[in-house]
Parts: C-alpha cells; structure tokens; sequence
C-alpha cells in the first residue's frame, strides 16, 4: 500500500459504505459580530446619507404648507422649476461653465505641476510643498484670503497691478458680473490644483521606466512623449480625475458663498448657493421647492457622470 | 410617652416646614432655559442679555439660563432646521420680517405673557399679526446718516439748520468730497442685503411719503411712477460722482463702519443707529477713536417730495417663545426680565440705541450722553415710516432687491431703466 500522508484527500470511496474518514467540516462564518462592527457605520451611512438623499426625493414632489401639513403636488415644483424661474438656469449657466472649464484646468493644470517635479525642476521639493499647501486650507479661510486678495483698494492684485503701471487695468474683480465667476474659478483652481498634481506624480512615477526609456531611444521628443506615450498610459487615472473634478464643481458652494454669496446680480450664483437661498434664505419652511432643485441637479450630474465614463473609457488595452 | 409624642410631631412639623421653604429652591434645580440669540459681536447686547439671564437666575435658584451666541447667518440656519424637528431653544432672536415662524406655528402669542405696559404701542403693532403679537420687540432703530464733522468743515460746507441737503446740495457735496479725494459714503454689501439701498430706500420715502412708499413695498405701486425713477435718476448721478467706495461690492458691513471712522476714512455712513454697537467699543475692538468728531445729519429732501421729514423706524432685535418649550412661563418672564424700566434705561446707556421698551430718556448720562442728545434732536418733528425694505419684501422681490437695488444699481453696474425694470417684473403685482 503506497504511503499515504495524513493530509492527502482520502480516496474516493463507494456510496454504499459509511465514510471511514469524514471531510472536515467548514467553519461557517458567524453573522453577529459582522453585524456587530457593521452596525455602527451601517447606522451613520444610512441615517445622514440614505435617509437624507430619500428624504429630499419625498420633499421633492411635496410642499409644506403652515403648520407642517404636507401636500403632494406631483411635479408641479419641477414644473415651476423649469418653466418659471430665470434664477435656476442662470445658475445652471455659471455651474455648467464653472464646471466644464474649471474641470479642464485642473486636471490640465494638475498634470503640467506633476510634469514639473517628474523632471525635477531646480528647487522641486519646496514647489511640492507650495503647490499642494492650498489643498489642506478649508474653504473658509481660502476665500477669505482671496476676497482680500481681490479687494480693489488694498488687493495684492490691483497692488501688484498698479507697481507695474497697469493701473489702468485695475477692477473690481468680485464686483464686476463679467469678471466675478472666473475670479472665484481662479480661487478654486488655486485651491485644488495640488490635489490633480498630487495623483498625477504618482500615477506617473507607477509608469515603466522601460517603456519611456525605449521612446527615448527612438529618438522621441518631449513633446511627443507626453502626447503618445505618458498621457495614453496615464488615461485611467486622468479620466477619474475628470469625473472627480466635475462632481465636485458641478455642487461648489463653498467658495462661491464666502466670496460673493452668488451675486453681482447671480454672475456667480450657482445650483448649490440656490438651493441653500431658496430652503434657508426666503421666508419659508417649504423646502418641497429647493428639493426639487436638489433632485433635479443631481440626476443631470448622474447623467453626465454616465456620459463621461462612457466616452472617456479606454476601449482598448495598453500592453507593456 | 407625651413627651415623646410631642418631640416626633415637632420633629415632622419641622421637617415640613423646611421643606415649604426649601421647595421653590429645588422647583428649578437642575432647570435650563435656552435662548440663542444673535450680535455675538457685539458686546453691550450681549452684556445686556446676559444680565437678564442672570436676574433670572437669581429669581429662580437652581435654574441655569443658557444663552448660545450666534451671527444671524448661522441663527437662522440653525432654528430652520431645529425647529421642524421640534427642537431648537426655549427663546430665540428673530426680526419683524420673520412671519414664517407665525404661519408655521412655530412661535407661541405673547399676549397675555408678556406685561405690554412696559411696550410701546407701536413697536407692539409690528408684531401683531391677526390679533395676536408673537414676537417682544426689544431693539428700536432709526435709519441715520452719521457724518464726519471735521471732514464736512474741510470741504467747505455747513450743515444747513435742519441738518438736511437738498438733492442738488447732497449731490454737490459728494462731488467735492471726491474732488478732495475723500471717499463721500462708507458703504458695503459684502455681507449684507440692504446697506446698499439706504440712500435709495431712504429717498423714495421723503419722495413719496409714507403712503406711496408703503405701496412701492407691498407691489401696489409700479417702479414705473415718474416719482420713483426721478429718485433712481438723482441715485444714479450719486453713484457716478463716486459717491461709493471702488470695493463696495465686498465690503462687509463691520468693514465699512472702520471704513468710515478709521481708515481710510469717509464723510458719510448711512446706517441704521445700531452703528453704536459696533462703533462705541474699544477702539482695539474695533470701535471708533473717543474724539472722533460723528455727527448725525438728516437724509436730504427730496425735490417736490411727500415728506421731507419722514424717517424709517423699525423693530430690530427681537424675541419669540418656541412653541416647543416646555418652559413656556419661565420664558415669558425671562422676556419680561429684558423689558423692565431698569433694563430699557440700561439698553440706551449701554448699546447707546433706541429701545421698544418705554423709558424716560430725558435723564439719560454716560460717556456718549452728547451722541443720545444729537439722535434724539434728529427725530423731533418726525413721521415715521415702520419698517425696513428687507423687513416687508418677500420672495423672488426680495432677493432681487437685494441683488438690484442694494448692491448692482448702487455699485455702478446697472441703469435705471434697467433696474426700474427688473424690481416691476419681481415686485409688482399688476
């Protein structure tokens, strides 16, 4: 009889007879105390997330009426949204712009600084410490800093304007509609350009040196690399930075409410600095109406979400 | 035995006795009345609220008044949400604008909690609504221009005996100022959305008198009225001779009181007499230097106008009782505990502001008595108007005259056609 080591599978045997040697039994995993420490998170996830995001659909088709009586009323907020109030697409405009341009530079602008300290430009550790500085600033602070920045009396910028002699260049930047959106997506870009950078140095320290080193051989420029070779090869993490961008500037609030609170005459009043007006600025409890809007923007995000994927997604493999 | 008897029955006639006596000690221990209240940044109201507090606690030992500070921002944020919840504090702050706390039961009548004898009437009337008043006026005000006394010598010009311009002298003055390189009117509305519209709000009164003004407000009279676009035109001549400062779209409102009586200084702030909140404190604290030579002028007469002297008077700060509460007595007699003789007398030497409370102000003293004097001279043959723009507008009106009338037209940014246009098509209901 040939040796057999104790943890050798036992030979198949005929149904008939008992099993001699039966199959250790699996150890089936207890329920409880995954419940247990789940529960907690489950608990907070779903009581200011789910419950919230549920809430606001009910809210939506809603309207509360005095002493709390709530009245279903169908669409008729989305209705009203869509067809009577100039405020909402005015808000739609600067958030589409904000968010179609300031998604661009950022990722754009985030991957040029990367590029910088992936060279090792003279001074590179300080720049890296200087760029992504604003990334850990809150909102609050930064806008603060910027609305002095762009004060036009004592402003750094209409400071630094007049030193140069181009007084004649000096503005109301925050006051003035035609300058005040891009003066706040200036802020923004300043605040998160260090986070697109961040990612993007290392995405581009996880390239294969073999692969740029073979472009080299073949005699490639700088140019060409970056075009043909880094940012195919970085599409995946370039493409999440996209989607991220844009979620996160399709709901700015934030900075738009510190620095211009939506005005000069809504220039910068966007979906999310709406909402809030519309729940907690008028002289209402109704909060069917900023529901609405709520629900609504956020199934337009959904959807260009949806769209971005589709059309940014790499169809096919890179091998290397 | 008897004598036994005797020592229990004293014992237990004691124990009883201290017990009534103990009892309304122990009727409160371990209480909290809660109030949130706005003008964390203001120091004598809320030394003043504070003291209340403290009076109260004293009537009821054991009770803890706990009063949480808040910018109006934040206080209003906070109730929208504690409120619907059926939380939220015992006593809160609100303003006469507020009505929604009425309609959606939120606040309780205070009729027969709070003692209206010590109330003027008619800071009474702006809380009665249907019947009832739900809220306790505490903070009275009047829409002031303060002036810089020295700077208007510098200029060259004398204020007139009634302390009121004309239209064409008011629009001369602000040319020189300028001229002189003096900003005209201190004025901001980064953080506020009605400073802006002073001038404007204040014309269209004395223009149209009280009547015609109340029903520009209420949608009833169109922006269209040849009156009111003469008012915006004469604004517009304002805002063109520089009357504003170049930052007047982000400059907050605490910024432009420094603005005016610091640096870089101005001949003029418009502002509602709460200005001595923020200006009579330490100058560390941002308050105005003790010889700054302030003075009060009256908002210029208006060409052919209504009511020269018409002034705006409104409710300021006021108090409500949450419907909630289940402290309803105890905070009705802490509002009544704000409302005293004493405490009004204090509200006007210590905020250095008119008061709804009723108190003689003839014996007033302190430091700024010379200020009070100057403020009351300017309200002698008076007829007011009740109530501030941002108090009666509602709405889509509302935030359109917070965008067009407050801070576009006044910042230069639109014309009158377009901005008598664009309050018609928010405001007025045809």
């Amino acid at each position: 009889m040939p040796y057999r080591h104790p943890t050798m599978t036992p030979p198949a045997r005929s149904p008939e007879l008992p099993d001699a040697h039966p199959a250790p039994r699996r150890k089936r995993l207890a329920l409880s105390p995954v419940v247990v420490f789940l529960a907690p998170a489950l608990v907070i996830y779903f009581g200011f997330i789910v419950y919230p995001v549920l809430r606001t659909f009910y809210n939506s088709v809603h309207v509360i009426q005095p002493r709390n009586v709530v009245q279903f009323v169908g669409l008729a907020n989305f209705t009203a949204l869509l067809e009577t109030d100039p405020v909402f697409w005015k808000a739609v405009g600067n958030t589409a712009v904000f968010a179609v341009i300031g998604t661009i530079a950022d990722v754009v602008g985030g991957l040029l600084l990367a590029l910088c300290l992936y060279v090792k430009v003279p001074l590179a550790r300080v720049w890296r410490v200087v760029w992504f500085t604003p990334v850990l600033m809150s909102y609050v602070v930064v806008g603060i800093i910027w609305v002095w920045i762009y004060d036009y009396d004592w402003g750094v910028v209409n400071l630094v304007l007049r030193w140069l002699g181009l007084g004649a260049l000096e503005h109301s930047w925050l006051g003035d509609p035609q300058t005040a959106l891009w003066a706040v997506l200036v802020t923004h870009l300043w605040k998160w350009l260090g986070f697109n950078m961040i990612i993007c140095l290392a995405a581009l320290y996880a390239l294969p040196t073999e692969v740029l080193g073979a472009a080299e051989l073949d005699n490639c420029g700088w140019i060409a690399k970056l075009v043909y070779v880094i940012v195919p090869m970085l599409r995946p993490t370039l493409v999440n930075l996209l989607v991220l961008s844009f979620i996160g500037k399709m709901m700015i609030f934030d900075l738009v409410w510190i620095m211009t609170g939506g005005g000069p005459l809504w220039s910068t009043e966007t979906v999310s600095t709406y909402v809030y007006k519309r729940a907690f600025d008028w002289n209402t409890f109704d909060l069917g109406y900023p529901s609405a809007v709520a629900v609504l923007w956020s199934v337009i995000i959904l959807v260009f979400v949806l769209l971005m994927t589709r059309l940014l997604s790499q169809r096919d493999k890179l091998e290397f | 035995m008897l004598k036994a008897v005797v020592n229990r029955c004293s014992l237990v006639g004691a124990l009883m006795v201290a017990l009534v006596a103990v009892a309304p000690l122990l009727a409160h221990a371990g209480e909290v009345l809660t109030v949130w209240s706005h003008e964390a940044d203001e120091p004598a109201k809320v030394a003043f609220r504070e003291l209340a507090a403290r009076n109260l606690e004293k009537q009821h030992p054991g009770l803890q008044v706990k009063i949480t500070w808040y910018e109006k921002g934040g206080l209003y944020t906070a109730l929208k949400t504690a409120l619907p919840a059926g939380q939220g504090p015992d006593v809160f702050y609100l303003e006469p604008d507020q009505t929604e706390y009425i309609t959606n039961g939120y606040i309780i009548p205070l009729d027969t909690l709070v003692d209206w004898s010590k109330i003027y009437d008619w800071a009474r009337k702006v809380w009665t609504i249907d019947g009832k008043t739900w809220g306790l006026p505490q903070e009275a005000y009047t829409d002031e221009l303060y002036y810089n006394k020295d700077l208007l010598k510098k200029l060259g010009v004398a204020l007139p005996p009634n302390a009121q311009f004309t239209q064409a002298q008011f629009l001369d003055l602000v040319k020189k100022a300028r001229a002189a390189n003096i900003t005209p009117i201190a004025q901001g509305v980064g953080d506020r959305p009605y400073p802006g519209a002073y001038v404007l709000a204040e014309a269209l009164l004395r223009k149209l008198g009280t009547d015609d003004y109340g029903k520009l407000l209420h949608g009833q009279l169109s922006y269209d009225d040849p009156r009111v676009v003469a008012v915006f035109t004469w604004v517009k001549q304002l805002v063109d001779a520089g009357a504003y400062p170049k930052n007047f779209m982000t400059l907050k409102l605490g910024e432009s009181h420094y603005y005016f009586y610091q640096k870089p200084g101005a001949l003029m702030l418009p502002m509602g007499s709460w200005y001595t909140g923020r200006a009579f404190v330490p100058v560390d604290k941002g308050g105005q230097p003790q010889d700054f030579p302030l003075g009060i002028m009256q908002f210029p007469a208006m060409d052919q106008g209504a009511c020269p002297e018409c002034k705006t008077l409104a409710v300021g700060a006021s108090f409500a009782i949450n419907a909630a509460s289940k402290q309803k007595q105890l905070a009705a007699e802490y509002l009544n505990m704000m409302s005293t003789p004493d405490m009004g007398k204090r509200w006007i030497e210590t905020v250095y502001l008119q008061s709804a409370v009723k108190t003689d102000v003839g014996a007033f003293s302190g430091p700024y008595a010379s200020y009070f004097q100057e403020l009351m001279a300017r309200q002698q043959g008076a007829k007011y108007f009740i109530g501030m723009p941002i108090d009666i507008l509602k709405g889509q009106c509302k935030d359109t005259f917070t965008q067009v009338m407050n801070s576009a037209f006044p910042g230069g940014l639109l014309p009158v056609d377009k901005a008598v246009s664009m309050m018609n098509q928010a405001c007025y209901k045809k």
